[in-house]
């Protein structure tokens, strides 16, 4: 399929189709114009437009208080995420492994930790864990479950990207002469991740929504720091917003990342 | 073992309504955002610049927002702005908005499938624009996506357990876990039962998903 | 427009942005007599620290491991433009430090909520949790508590102009707001079990959920609501006088702790030599406009 499905159905209009088209444009945006006026008009008639409920965002202090939040998010999703990868690949190549003995207990573990939620994991990890005598510390609490939650999801991702790669790539490489780490190390898993690159990204993004469950294990990162911010103010709407828009950015910003990557090569 | 059937002697009750409430949520989610989905997908093709941006935005918003911040904001800001929702509709309405914006990701890629010979035969058939998305795109483009939108139901699944963080009339199964954790020494019992219902429910799903991903997939 | 109106406007406007921190406190701590207070706080000596396990542990890391809250207007605030929490529950913790470690600043903070105070008392998570603990036999089972420091009975309070309910009595069928895990749902129960309850997990939300219109009443300690009238007058009111039990704060230690023997050593002395009443004082007194400082509950 060579060109957009937009430009086909739409492209090349007739001059009426044309001025239709501009027309309804104009009335969109004008009907969006007014949605926005209503919703600015709503913040007003609350109060909410108020000075004091946004004059602190003027203040360094509290943008460098929500940095701090947001550091302690991205320290937790980034131990995550590399614990999600690493593991992703341990259990990917149980996954694969000819032996049904590794097999079986690696599709069990992966089904698993895949069909629980993570936030069940999380209350595991604070409540149920510390009744067995395991004790861990509070930012293990929260990134440990996450990690191990994605870990499952990255291992069958690595394993959708293995499949893709043609079967002749590993037939050649075996016809070589190579081993079979060598096969799958050298030939198929790094083909496999070029094809996958944006699924992980996808994933990355995951971990990072999932560190928002921090408070329920009094981990700090900025959903706690919000709420000091709003114990404060009394600032409900404007922090709340602000942050949910903080979080947006951050994940926008790593799923436009993945994009500059690039695809598969072929 | 002993200590699973105690406490499914003494929870028995509370485990099936809490896992009857985890699949009404899920259901209750799914449906519309499934069919606000495709709404917003449909729209965003129209050739209406201002209508896509708002869209485009729409989508990546609750792409992109945690589900626990934009259930915190309905529950807890909205009502600043006198809109005020009670805690089942606002679990639901979450999880609504961001199984939609998720759903119109997918079905663009599955609108991206469909070849664009057949969309020029329809349009020289004399259909229109419109008809040609609703008769000829949309149904293949459907058929081309069970297998994400499975995986999105499944994710939705879990997500229910979000329910647990709100003054939620009524416990799903994360709360139930929770709950028994905190009162009682059976807290490994009570994850082990929430686990295995919340596994057997997705495999469940992902059986009826590659069941009919089977039937109605289309190859090319 | 002449020159005189728009200095007129600017001087609004500028009084209204300087006014807006006001408004949103209520009247704000005083921040330099509560520093002040905290930093001439008694200090133990060796002999006292080594006799309990539980301090000389503290003393050994050089830092206490506090759960406490950070939004809780009198008890325990932080002021993030400074990094520091001030209240009543914070300035106990900062002295119980200086107690111990010669510093009220060496505090590793973890925020606690209703729901997880014992929780990360059992997961040696924190060493000592001070935040509107009530103690109840309940949680008497999973942790130990140090004190009581203060009590409080329990109060309702409602919006400025609801006239339906007057006390706890008429609280049947109504929607009432209760921090969860903490003494209200019982109270509830005990007073009012028609009440349709709903648990929310800190302060500041339920006072939220009664603003919001969620709920119609909120129950909890009654120096929790006064705080929550100095900060918006006129929009709630209390209904009824303060009723239950004497509900006593305590500080909440792993369970069997030795610290419990120390805190109370150091509770004795605080409360004799002032420092008590000057700290309700700063924090509670001047700030809900009571003056009669009341006397701190007898240590068992």
């Amino acid at each position: 399929m060579s060109r957009p499905l937009e430009e086909i159905l739409f492209g090349n209009p007739r001059p009426q189709a044309q001025a239709v088209t501009r027309a309804v444009s104009g009335i969109a945006a004008a009907m969006l114009l007014l949605l926005a006026a209503g919703v600015a008009l709503r913040f007003h008639t609350a109060g909410q437009l108020d000075a004091r409920f946004w004059e602190f965002f003027a203040w360094p202090t509290t943008w460098a208080f929500l940095a701090k939040g947001l550091l302690g998010t991205l320290a937790s999703a980034a131990m995550a995420a590399a614990i999600a990868l690493t593991l992703g690949l341990v259990l990917l190549l149980g996954r694969l492994a000819p032996l049904r003995l590794v097999r079986w207990p690696s599709v069990a573990v992966i089904e698993f930790l895949r069909g629980t939620p993570t936030l069940l994991l999380i209350y595991v990890c604070f409540l149920v864990l510390p009744q067995a005598g395991i004790k861990l510390s509070t930012y293990w609490m929260l990134t440990l479950p996450v990690g191990l939650s994605t870990a499952a999801v990255v291992a069958e991702v690595y394993r959708a990207g293995v499949l893709a790669v043609p079967r002749g790539q590993t037939d050649a490489a075996r016809s070589v002469g190579m081993t079979e780490a060598q096969v799958f190390f050298l030939i198929v898993f790094p083909q496999a991740l070029r094809y996958i690159v944006p699924a992980l990204v996808a994933q990355l993004v995951i971990v990072v929504k999932d560190t928002t469950f921090g408070y329920v294990v009094t981990y700090g990162e900025l959903m706690q720091n919000a709420k000091v911010l709003i114990a404060n103010y009394h600032a409900l709407v404007p922090v709340y917003l602000v942050v949910a828009m903080l979080y947006c950015l951050v994940n926008y910003a790593i799923s436009s990342a993945s994009k500059r990557l690039g695809g598969p090569m072929h | 073992m002993g200590e699973v059937f105690k406490l499914l002697a003494d929870y028995g009750p509370a485990f099936g309504q809490a896992l009857l409430l985890t699949w009404k949520l899920t259901a209750l989610s799914f449906v519309p955002g499934f069919l606000l989905g495709i709404v917003v997908t449909v729209l965003r093709l129209l050739p209406l610049p201002p209508l896509r941006f708002v869209l485009t935005v729409y989508v990546e918003i609750f792409r992109n927002i945690p589900s626990v911040a934009l259930l915190i904001f309905i529950v807890f800001a909205l009502p600043d702005l006198k809109v005020l929702i009670d805690y089942e509709p606002s679990v639901v309405l979450t999880l609504t908005l961001v199984c939609s914006a998720f759903t119109a990701d997918y079905l663009r890629a599955g609108i991206n499938t469909v070849g664009g010979g057949q969309m020029e035969a329809a349009l020289s058939l004399g259909l229109r624009p419109m008809r040609v998305i609703t008769a000829v795109v949309l149904p293949q483009a459907l058929r081309a996506v069970v297998q994400p939108l499975t995986s999105l139901l499944i994710a939705l699944m879990l997500s229910t357990s979000l329910a647990s963080q709100v003054p939620f009339p009524g416990r799903e199964l994360t709360a139930l876990v929770s709950k028994i954790a905190t009162d009682s020494a059976a807290g490994i019992a009570a994850f082990a039962v929430a686990a295995a219902m919340y596994v057997a429910t997705g495999l469940l799903i992902a059986w009826a998903g590659a069941t009919l991903e089977k039937k109605v997939r289309i190859l090319r | 427009m002449s020159i005189q109106s728009a200095l007129k406007s600017t001087v609004v406007a500028l009084a209204i942005v300087a006014a807006g921190p006001l408004f949103a406190q209520g009247t704000p701590i005083n921040a330099a007599a509560f520093d002040a207070l905290v930093a001439q706080g008694p200090v133990a000596d060796a002999a006292t620290i080594a006799s309990s396990t539980w301090a000389s542990k503290i003393k050994q890391a050089g830092l206490l491991r506090l759960g406490g809250t950070q939004t809780s207007n009198l008890f325990s605030l932080l002021n993030e433009k400074d990094g520091k929490m001030r209240g009543f529950d914070a300035g106990l913790a900062q002295l119980i430090t200086r107690y111990i470690l010669g510093d009220g600043a060496k505090i590793q903070f973890t925020q606690v909520t209703s729901s997880t105070r014992e929780q990360v008392l059992i997961n040696d998570q924190a060493d000592m949790v001070l935040a509107t603990y009530s103690i109840t036999p309940a949680r008497a089972e999973k942790i130990s508590f140090a004190g009581p420091y203060y009590t409080s009975q329990a109060g309702v309070l409602v919006k400025a102009n609801n006239k339906a309910i007057q006390s706890y009595n008429d609280l049947g069928g109504k929607k009432v707001a209760t921090q969860a895990g903490s003494t209200g749902p019982a109270i509830l129960a005990q007073f009012a079990p028609k009440a349709v309850v709903q648990e929310f997990q800190t302060h500041q939300e339920a006072l939220d959920g009664l603003r919001q219109g969620r709920v119609d009443a909120y129950v909890t300690d009654y120096t929790l609501l006064l705080n929550a009238l100095s900060l918006g007058a006129g929009d709630a009111q209390l209904a009824g006088a303060p009723f239950g039990a004497q509900d006593p704060y305590g500080i909440g230690l792993p369970k069997g702790s030795d610290g419990v023997a120390f805190i109370n050593g150091f509770l004795k002395k605080v409360e004799a030599d002032g420092t008590w009443a000057k700290l309700w004082s700063i924090s509670i007194g001047q700030r809900t406009g009571s003056t009669a400082v009341p006397t701190p509950p007898a240590l068992p």
